[in-house]
């Protein structure tokens, strides 16, 4: 940057360095370039705050065509970078170590909107509850809603393929994405998927959705909207044990009834929102509620309402309460979506899963993770999708009591030990980023690791997006023998700026599974 | 047959450089895709269920499993895979991914990448490589089961699925409604029915021979299918009698419609945006040629020609095939061609390759790297 700043000044970026970062600025403006460590901290973390990277440099790119330039230019000088949405994830996958991030939340265009068809094309950087609110006037949602709807972009969601509460019904953002169009970490533009929504051909948009940044950047995206439905319902179903609850959601899901959302909390969790500005009304003295959404056409609606009333009761529910109307929905929904946020009530440090597992098993499961809880003696606060079988076990603790973490990051690791051996999945919305990198190898075979290396090659053969993510780099056997040949072809030497800066070789962030605390 | 014995094919034909043509049932190859290969490599007897617990609503078989067969076996516990592809329903369920097949239920439930959860694979080098898994939500690691999906075995032999089910619903009934009276009558009724708030499982317009041939009169027809709980089919049922007379049908009749093109030379799907093919359907309807029929999905926006059917070769020679997509594409260009079935002879010279762009090309390299898979199935 080329901003004065006092001499002296630790923070004061090395002239090589600065080379680029002006050569950045030629494409962005140079207040849209920041390569002081003090003005890069805010970048040092996700939403997952016990992971911190520093990046080198952040770009701030406003325009498709300035995008397209600065990969171009990080191209041409074989540099790595991460492209970050929001940084509201939850797996450190927009962390930067020492390298640059690409922030994409300056393209905010939503660039049109065919409601006839029902399809919206944006800009990545186009927060998913902006896209609701401009859809909602005609009838229409864009359904992944993620609980960080309000902060989240599309093209964050994009990269995880990321989920919500109402995916029990609707799908994924995999679902719901036709067409995207794409910067490969070369510079090279490419369309993926069609907007029409079906055709011939590799389905390279599938590929693309949920390869967490490392494929390249998302420029545009087009995205299925859905009408609207005519009538919704929201139930509030409360138990005085979570094993009732684990067993109603079995009990609802077996009976084929697909509820457009099927949300659980436990004690912990509704006592920590009842506390917080978020109380949404929750019954205090229960041990879990249970969240269910049903909508669809009015007779139908009412049909299932009755029936998973009928199971709730007979179930062993207390009480089974429909809100009456939008307003009570509402709030009901709020405590649901912020109870993350409350969590920070309860301390500083919070560490969050994603696992999934097969629906069935969900009593034992929850069961087994408080007798994990019991033994470190550490809280867990369940708050999940319930009818996805997706778990988010969080534990809240104090990061700068080693006892504490130690146990912590023992409990979170039995938990995941319990849920792969139940036949599921480390990640079910969050995506592996950083934090799930060391449990990859648990539920994939090295032949499939080795698969997914070879599939990023294909899009990023240098390994500069986002490196040092999702798939260990040890598992990527071929692949390393292509990059190591690669290397030694290069012309010109990897200069982002001076000396230890992991040009082409991406120094990679080797797993250190699961717990974040050390940092 | 096995994984393993996919797995000792593939290294045999990776050591003898002979190509393999992937094939269960053969149902696909006599859509006459061009495949240069020597030996083929039947996954036929490849079948069975491999996990099923009723209450997760999730199903792991075999590819070689017919679609039969998973009917057969989820019905017992009242549950249905939602996947009706066009053909005959002892095609396989891998064959089914491999080719991304569809059919009418589409409309409801989605594509088969969006009902498939995880697979199996044996890639070019003779590797069993896993994508996905066997739970519902699923994200861990770069999506493999949607790149297989409608790769048509080039980049991988499909071993082993996982799939989403859905419960039966207590209710599932089909109707037809007759399209008479002028271009405009018919243009209108189809428009209030596919713009009105009704959920049908299925909605298909069918010009009169395609109706014809069904045995539903001699008019065109919209063939729509309602499923749910008794007072949400209810509930349709009454609202759309408002609109137009229904005449109740048995389900089987998908069954046939699935069968159009049996006899057909040449089927074409046509996939624009859906409003295209609403605003052009009652014109699109109105062609009686014997021979050639067209259904339109409205709601997605696919049309389908089938030409040559009940042996008649539908008066059109492929030459003017051309003539025909040109007209439906009419110069839009976010509109789709996808080539079903065409007379063997005429593939090459009709349908480009869909895997020529870069990023394809370096996809079958890093899956086949010696191109022994299927050769040629999607133009090189």
């Amino acid at each position: 940057m080329t901003q004065p700043s006092p001499a002296s000044s630790p923070a004061q970026p090395s002239p090589a360095q600065s080379a680029v970062a002006e050569r950045l600025a030629e494409i962005v403006g140079e207040r849209h370039v920041l390569s002081r460590p003090s003005e890069l901290l805010v970048y040092n973390s996700d939403g997952l705050p016990g992971y911190r990277r520093q990046p080198r440099l952040a770009v701030f790119p406003g325009t498709r065509e300035e995008t397209i330039a600065v990969v171009r230019l990080l191209a041409d000088e074989g540099l790595p970078f991460v492209p970050r949405g929001a940084g509201t994830g939850l797996s450190g996958g927009a962390l930067a170590d020492d390298i640059a991030v690409i922030g994409l939340h300056r393209l905010k265009k939503i660039i049109s909107l065919d409601v006839d068809n029902r399809r919206a094309t944006v800009e990545p950087g186009v927060v998913n509850l902006r896209l609701n609110k401009h859809v909602a006037p005609y009838g229409l949602l864009y359904a992944p809603d993620p609980s960080s709807e309000a902060a989240c972009t599309i093209g964050g969601n994009v990269a995880e393929n990321a989920g919500g509460p109402h995916c029990l019904k609707y799908g994924v953002t995999l679902n719901h994405v036709l067409a995207l169009t794409v910067v490969l970490p070369n510079g090279e533009v490419v369309e993926l998927g069609s907007k029409v929504g079906e055709r011939d051909g590799y389905d390279l948009r599938g590929a693309f959705i949920g390869s967490e940044g490392c494929f390249g950047l998302a420029l545009d995206i087009t995205v299925k909207l859905t009408p609207k439905p005519q009538t919704v319902r929201t139930l509030l179903a409360d138990f005085r044990s979570v094993d009732a609850a684990a067993h109603v959601t079995s009990a609802i899901i077996a009976s084929g009834i697909v509820p457009a959302a099927l949300e659980f909390m436990d004690g912990a969790t509704i006592r920590v929102v009842e506390d917080s500005i978020y109380a949404a009304g929750y019954p205090r003295d229960a041990e879990a509620i249970l969240l269910i959404e049903l909508d669809g056409l009015e007779a139908g609606v009412s049909a299932d309402l009755e029936a998973v009333r009928r199971i709730c009761i007979d179930g062993g529910a207390r009480n089974v309460r429909v809100a009456r109307d939008d307003a009570e929905r509402m709030k009901l929904w709020q405590g649901r979506k912020k109870a993350f946020g409350a969590m920070g009530r309860l301390a500083h440090h919070l560490i969050v899963q994603d696992a999934v597992i097969p629906r069935t098993k969900l009593p034992e499961i929850l069961a087994t993770i408080h007798a994990i809880g019991e033994k470190y003696g550490v809280v867990v606060c369940n708050v999940f999708h319930a009818g996805d079988g997706n778990l988010h076990p969080n534990i809240p603790y104090n990061a700068d009591d080693p006892g504490e973490s130690e146990r912590v990051h023992k409990a979170m690791t039995e938990i995941m030990r319990t849920c792969i051996d139940a036949g599921g999945s480390i990640t079910g919305e969050h995506g592996v980023g950083l934090d799930k990198m060391g449990y990859m190898e648990s539920i994939f075979s090295e032949s499939s690791l080795n698969a997914m290396c070879e599939l990023r090659g294909v899009f990023d053969p240098d390994r500069r997006s986002n490196p040092g993510k999702v798939v260990p780099l040890h598992a990527c056997k071929e692949w390393n023998a292509v990059a190591r040949s690669r290397l030694r072809t290069r012309t010109s030497p990897p200069a982002y700026a001076d000396d230890d800066l992991p040009g082409a070789t991406a120094r990679p962030l080797e797993a250190k599974p699961t717990h974040p605390s050390a940092e | 047959m096995s994984t393993e014995a996919v797995v000792s094919a593939i290294k045999e034909s990776v050591a003898t450089g002979m190509p393999l043509r992937i094939a269960a049932r053969s149902t696909w190859l006599d859509a006459g895709r061009p495949v240069r290969a020597d030996k083929t490599l039947s996954l036929r007897d490849d079948g069975g269920i491999v996990g099923y617990v009723p209450g997760d609503l999730t199903l792991t078989v075999r590819a070689g499993t017919s679609l039969l067969e998973i009917e057969r076996v989820t019905r017992e516990h009242d549950q249905w895979l939602p996947l009706d592809p066009y053909g005959s329903p002892d095609g396989t369920i891998g064959a089914t991914i491999a080719t991304a097949s569809a059919g009418p239920l589409a409309t409801g439930f989605g594509l088969p990448r969006d009902l498939l959860l995880g697979l199996e694979f044996v890639n070019g080098r003779g590797e069993v490589v896993r994508g996905g898994g066997k739970v519902v939500k699923n994200v861990a690691g770069f999506d493999l089961s949607r790149l297989m999906t409608g790769s048509w075995g080039t980049l991988g032999v499909i071993t082993e699925v996982t799939l989403r089910l859905y419960a039966l619903p207590s209710a599932d009934r089909t109707f037809a409604i007759a399209l008479r009276g002028s271009e405009k009558d018919m243009a209108s009724l189809v428009h209030t029915i596919v713009v009105s708030p009704l959920t049908p499982y299925a909605l298909q317009l069918l010009n009169p021979p395609a109706a014809r041939s069904l045995g539903l009169g001699e008019h065109a027809v919209c063939l729509v299918r309602f499923g749910g709980n008794d007072a949400v089919v209810r509930s349709q049922v009454n609202a759309l009698s408002h609109i137009a007379r229904l005449e109740e049908e048995q389900s089987t009749i998908w069954t046939r419609l699935r069968l159009l093109d049996r006899d057909a030379h040449t089927t074409i799907r046509i996939v624009s945006m859906p409003q295209r093919f609403l605003a052009k359907s009652a014109k699109i309807l109105g062609d009686d040629i014997a021979g050639i029929f067209t259904c339109i999905d409205p709601h997605r926006g696919v049309l389908r020609i089938i030409v040559g059917a009940n042996g008649k070769n539908g008066d059109v020679g492929t030459s003017t095939i051309g003539g025909s997509i040109d007209f439906h594409k009419g110069g839009e260009e976010s509109t789709e061609v996808v080539f079903e079935k065409l007379p063997p002879e005429v593939w090459s010279a009709v349908s480009p390759s869909v895997v020529a762009d870069g990023l394809s090309q370096g996809v079958k390299r890093a899956f086949d790297p010696h191109n022994i898979l299927n050769p040629g199935i999607l133009g090189d």
